[in-house]
């Protein structure tokens, strides 16, 4: 999968990107690259569009104007090049949205069997080793709601891995959480980071940003405000708005 | 005394007590009232008349009918005409309403408008209505001589006419027992969870069973051919009227298209409200995943919503198969027509009615158990889901 595309060029690169919802003007005039490895965590209150810039990426949004690039492919209205995309994108959804009438087991083949035609037999051998690598092997054959939220979770993210994405996008994936179990989560994602995944994940545990975080990126009313690597970003943080919504976020 | 009138389980009893007295009251009462009423009238009540030959005749059956022919048997003639009316009613109005469901649920905004105009339109008309419509259409097509070639059919005031096949009548049932048998088998393969082999894992033995089903079938439809006459026959005009090809009556063929648009209409709702269940993030995910828009359609939300529409789907199949019953309207005989006419000619009122009443029971229960069956087997299993 790495030898697809040229390691030159960046993972994602969003340039001048701007997005409206009717009058409301949710993004503005967004720049953004990360680069092929890289673990970018975005934060800021809600409603800044934190969740919508990354749904642009892999086009569950259409942007308005400006140009995103994804592994070289330029996002527009070609359905081959947006399809393209979406197999080297895989996403972790706040609420989980596994298929609830599949066992976990054909969650993770779906797609690799439809999309990449993968056999079977293949398929579920890939599938069994990512759930080993979640935690859950033991749970293959069970149904999505038979499972605790953690669980679900932690099998959104192996159905993810199943495509063998590029890319990783997380939104939000600890928010839905109760909170017992969004350590097990968190500690499946740690663990993922140090593979060497583009990963880029919306989200506010910040203990998790300072840990595995190359750049951190703060978001306010559609805006990207501060970027920085954890370190400055959490220390000596520029902008009076990062400071008063880190001082709400750590303050207790 | 009055403390234990205030006991809540002392309370339940009594209550249930007097209602069940109340019923008996009335069915006993009802019952003897009926009793002296018809003795008064010197009808003689009982089932004994079953076995007495009608002396009429029915206009449409499947079975062969004669005047000759015992009550008994013209009911169960009245239920196969009522049943196959019902089934193809059923199945037509399924497809027109899988299509307006789908059309009213698509993203193309002419298709949600033609889905949006023909519910409304064909929704708000009473059915009677329709049947009537569709009936003074097909009595009033031209004359035999004239009639209109519509592709394969021909359209006339004697009825419609279609090429038929050459072939028994028992075998002809024995070959759609096969064919049915042919598809409801795979999707039982598909999903039952009992036998040995995962259901994922039966592929080749799906096809098998589909592919055997279907050559039995088309054998039985061989073997049972007319000997010396063509495999297919065609309509054709000789003298004043048509010969050869199936007739469907204009009376049949009335109330078959006004249930299956009126009930498309209805169907293409339930559809529609299927769709509009399935979680937004299910679909999302499929995107997001790789999966083309058909597949995103056919593996997460058709069957999604499939798991919605059954309940309402059984609901609406049951009032369909009731509705069947405006055959005595346009002078299909129907059960129910066969009813009301045995009452006229026989008067045995209420044991014909207590016919016809376990007769629809016993339909629409059965459309109900196999429903609820369906419904226990694809339900979704586990109580953490979020949508």
């Amino acid at each position: 999968m790495a030898d697809t595309h040229p390691t030159n060029v960046p993972a994602v690169q969003i340039n001048g990107m701007n997005k409206f919802y009717g009058h409301f003007h949710a993004l503005k005039n967004i720049h953004l690259t990360v680069h092929r490895g890289e673990k970018v965590v975005v934060c800021g209150p809600s409603g800044s569009g934190k969740s919508t810039m990354i749904r642009c990426i892999n086009r569950l949004e259409e942007h308005n104007s400006g140009q995103i690039t994804v592994l070289g492919t330029e996002l527009n209205d070609d359905v081959a090049s947006i399809d393209g995309i979406r197999r080297e994108v895989g996403m972790v959804f706040q609420h989980f949205n596994l298929f609830p009438h599949m066992t976990v087991l054909e969650n993770c083949v779906l797609a690799p069997m439809l999309v990449r035609k993968t056999p079977r037999a293949q398929a579920e051998a890939a599938a069994m080793r990512y759930l080993e690598k979640v935690r859950i092997p033991e749970q293959a054959l069970k149904y999505p709601g038979q499972l605790s939220g953690g669980q679900q979770q932690r099998v959104a993210i192996a159905r993810s891995l199943c495509m063998e994405p590029e890319i990783l996008l997380f939104d939000e994936p600890t928010s839905a959480l109760d909170p017992e179990m969004i350590s097990e989560v968190l500690d499946v994602m740690v663990h993922l980071a140090s593979e060497g995944r583009t990963m880029i994940c919306v989200t506010h545990e910040m203990g998790f940003a300072r840990r595995v975080a190359d750049r951190v990126i703060f978001m306010d009313a559609g805006e990207i405000v501060e970027e920085a690597d954890p370190e400055t970003f959490f220390q000596s943080p520029s902008s009076d708005r990062t400071k008063q919504f880190l001082s709400q976020v750590l303050g207790h | 005394m009055i403390r234990i009138l205030r006991h809540q389980k002392v309370r339940n009893i009594l209550l249930q007590a007097l209602f069940v007295a109340v019923v008996l009251v009335v069915v006993v009462g009802g019952w003897r009232n009926a009793q002296q009423a018809l003795s008064s009238q010197n009808v003689v009540s009982g089932f004994g008349f079953l076995q007495k030959s009608t002396g009429w005749d029915v206009n449409f059956s499947l079975l062969p009918a004669s005047p000759n022919d015992p009550y008994w048997w013209f009911f169960v003639i009245g239920i196969v005409n009522t049943l196959f009316l019902g089934t193809l009613g059923l199945v037509l109005a399924t497809l027109i309403g899988g299509l307006v469901g789908i059309a009213r649920t698509s993203s193309n905004e002419l298709l949600q408008l033609l889905g949006r105009l023909y519910v409304d339109f064909f929704r708000n008309i009473p059915l009677i209505l329709q049947v009537f419509f569709w009936y003074a259409l097909v009595t009033n097509l031209p004359s035999p001589r004239n009639a209109i070639d519509f592709g394969p059919l021909v359209l006339s005031n004697r009825g419609v006419y279609m090429p038929a096949l050459n072939v028994g009548g028992w075998h002809v049932f024995a070959a759609a027992v096969a064919a049915l048998a042919a598809l409801a088998l795979p999707l039982w393969l598909r999903t039952t969870r009992r036998l040995a082999t995962p259901p994922e894992q039966r592929g080749a033995l799906v096809w098998r069973v589909l592919a055997g089903g279907l050559l039995l079938a088309a054998a039985i439809l061989l073997l049972g051919r007319t000997p010396g006459s063509p495999l297919i026959d065609a309509p054709l005009l000789q003298g004043l009227n048509l010969r050869g090809g199936l007739r469907v009556s204009p009376e049949f063929s009335a109330l078959l298209v006004a249930i299956g648009i009126y009930g498309g209409a209805y169907i293409g709702e339930i559809v529609r409200g299927g769709f509009k269940a399935v979680g937004k993030g299910q679909t999302e995910a499929a995107h997001s995943l790789g999966l083309s828009p058909w597949q995103t359609f056919s593996r997460i939300r058709l069957p999604l919503a499939l798991r919605a529409m059954l309940p309402i789907l059984a609901n609406q199949y049951i009032w369909l198969i009731k509705a069947t019953t405006l055959g005595i309207a346009v002078g299909f005989t129907d059960f129910f027509m066969i009813v009301a006419v045995t009452i006229n000619q026989s008067g045995q009122t209420l044991e014909a009615i207590g016919i016809l009443m376990a007769g629809f029971l016993a339909i629409n229960l059965s459309i109900a158990a196999i429903f609820n069956r369906i419904n226990r087997a694809i339900a979704l299993k586990g109580n953490q889901l979020r949508s």
